[in-house]
């Protein structure tokens, strides 16, 4: 079944957009079409990941009405092994276009929703995409919420850092519930997740301070930071464990399977 | 058509001209009873209010779910609501009125149907 998912978080810096682009490739990988949109307004930060220098049309033109999402959409497809199907919608990321993005009112917002909305018949009807990943900003923001209106699923990444743990509680309490969106949570920069006592540790943690079910468990890889941003682990190495954890999280969202 | 098919197509008319008419006379009742509530002596909706996410955030559960709904059809019947909704028609037309008056959708009606909907476009 095709999915809007959408990747969110309380704090910056808790893995989104990795996490985002990593899902997406994966799907990619593993035969879907997929397109992956910078919702990121405010920083926007995947036409730097995906190496696209420029675009004629960006995300923030289909919002304004300047024209259709076909416009936008850059096919990657080349960067993914298989027979997958990726492509990126990516936000504008000049300083005059993030200014005007920030400046925008509760109007326009409502009339971005209403794009946001009808890409699920405009993408996953007509053009049979099997999956929209939102890359989002941090927070509660328009942006962000729009997007977490228009999913079906909602990642939400989280680290256990203290700063982060109130704050994405009362956003799943307070936000997602009252949206009735399906979640699932994910664990980021773990330290020493090998062992399985302390999984089910990290598992019974998440759903007694949660409440909602764990999608996955990110160790802290070193080979992350030290990528510089330059890798994505589905396409360039396929045997590494983040790659293996992304596999899984994609087949449980696949399989409806977060419980 | 012979006359008793005739005869037996008239009462069915009128029955079906009687119930459009209670439906219409509900849904008044509805808009007079909401305008009381909140208090307006005049019948006129406010004036437009964008239902944008921090909107459909500050609502009441029950009208948030109606309104989502809307959001999600772009355009739909009372009847439409309810079935995503699973709460009863009369329930979904009331709530859709309530919204109506507070001016976050519009109500257009297109023969015997009132079609409901968020007006993006005419806005700003």
């Amino acid at each position: 079944m095709s999915k809007i998912v959408a990747v969110h978080s309380y704090k910056g810096g808790t893995g989104k957009t990795l996490l985002s682009v990593n899902l997406a490739a994966t799907f990619a990988k593993h035969g879907k079409k997929v397109c992956l949109f910078d919702l990121d307004f405010r920083a926007p930060s995947l036409f730097a990941i995906l190496k696209v220098e420029n675009a004629d049309y960006w995300l923030n033109d289909y919002l304004n009405g300047k024209c259709g999402i076909d416009k936008v959409l850059v096919d990657l497809s080349s960067i993914i092994p298989g027979d997958g199907k990726f492509f990126a919608a990516l936000a504008d990321p000049s300083t005059e276009a993030i200014r005007e993005m920030s400046a925008k009112d509760r109007k326009w917002e409502m009339r971005a929703l209403g794009r946001l909305l009808s890409l699920r018949n405009t993408l996953l009807n007509d053009k049979e995409f099997d999956y929209l990943v939102f890359d989002t900003s941090p927070g509660l923001q328009y942006s962000s919420i729009n997007a977490i209106v228009t999913a079906d699923f909602v990642v939400v990444a989280t680290t256990l850092d203290r700063s982060d743990v109130d704050g994405t509680r009362r956003m799943l309490r307070e936000l997602y519930n009252l949206f009735e969106k399906k979640t699932g949570l994910v664990m980021n920069k773990v330290l020493d997740p090998t062992s399985k006592s302390k999984r089910d540790e990290m598992d019974a943690r998440v759903k007694n301070v949660y409440q909602v079910p764990m999608l996955g468990l990110v160790p802290c890889f070193c080979e992350v930071l030290r990528a510089e941003g330059n890798l994505i682990f589905a396409q360039d190495k396929p045997n590494h464990p983040f790659t293996k954890i992304l596999d899984e999280m994609a087949n449980k969202i696949d399989a409806n399977d977060v419980n | 058509m012979t006359r008793e098919e005739l005869l037996s197509k008239k009462p069915l008319h009128v029955l079906e001209k009687i119930r459009e008419n209670l439906e219409r006379l509900n849904e008044k009742m509805e808009v007079m009873i909401e305008l009381q509530k909140h208090g307006r002596q005049d019948s006129q909706p406010l004036t437009d209010a964008p239902l944008d996410v921090m909107t459909l955030l500050s609502m009441p559960d029950h009208l948030r779910k109606t309104a989502m709904t809307i959001c999600r059809c772009g355009r739909a019947t009372a009847e439409e609501v309810s079935q995503q909704t699973s709460r009863a028609r009369a329930v979904e037309s009331a709530y859709l009125n309530q919204l109506v008056i507070m001016g976050y959708l519009k109500k257009e009606r297109k023969g015997r149907k009132a079609y409901f909907y968020a007006d993006r476009d005419s806005q700003g």
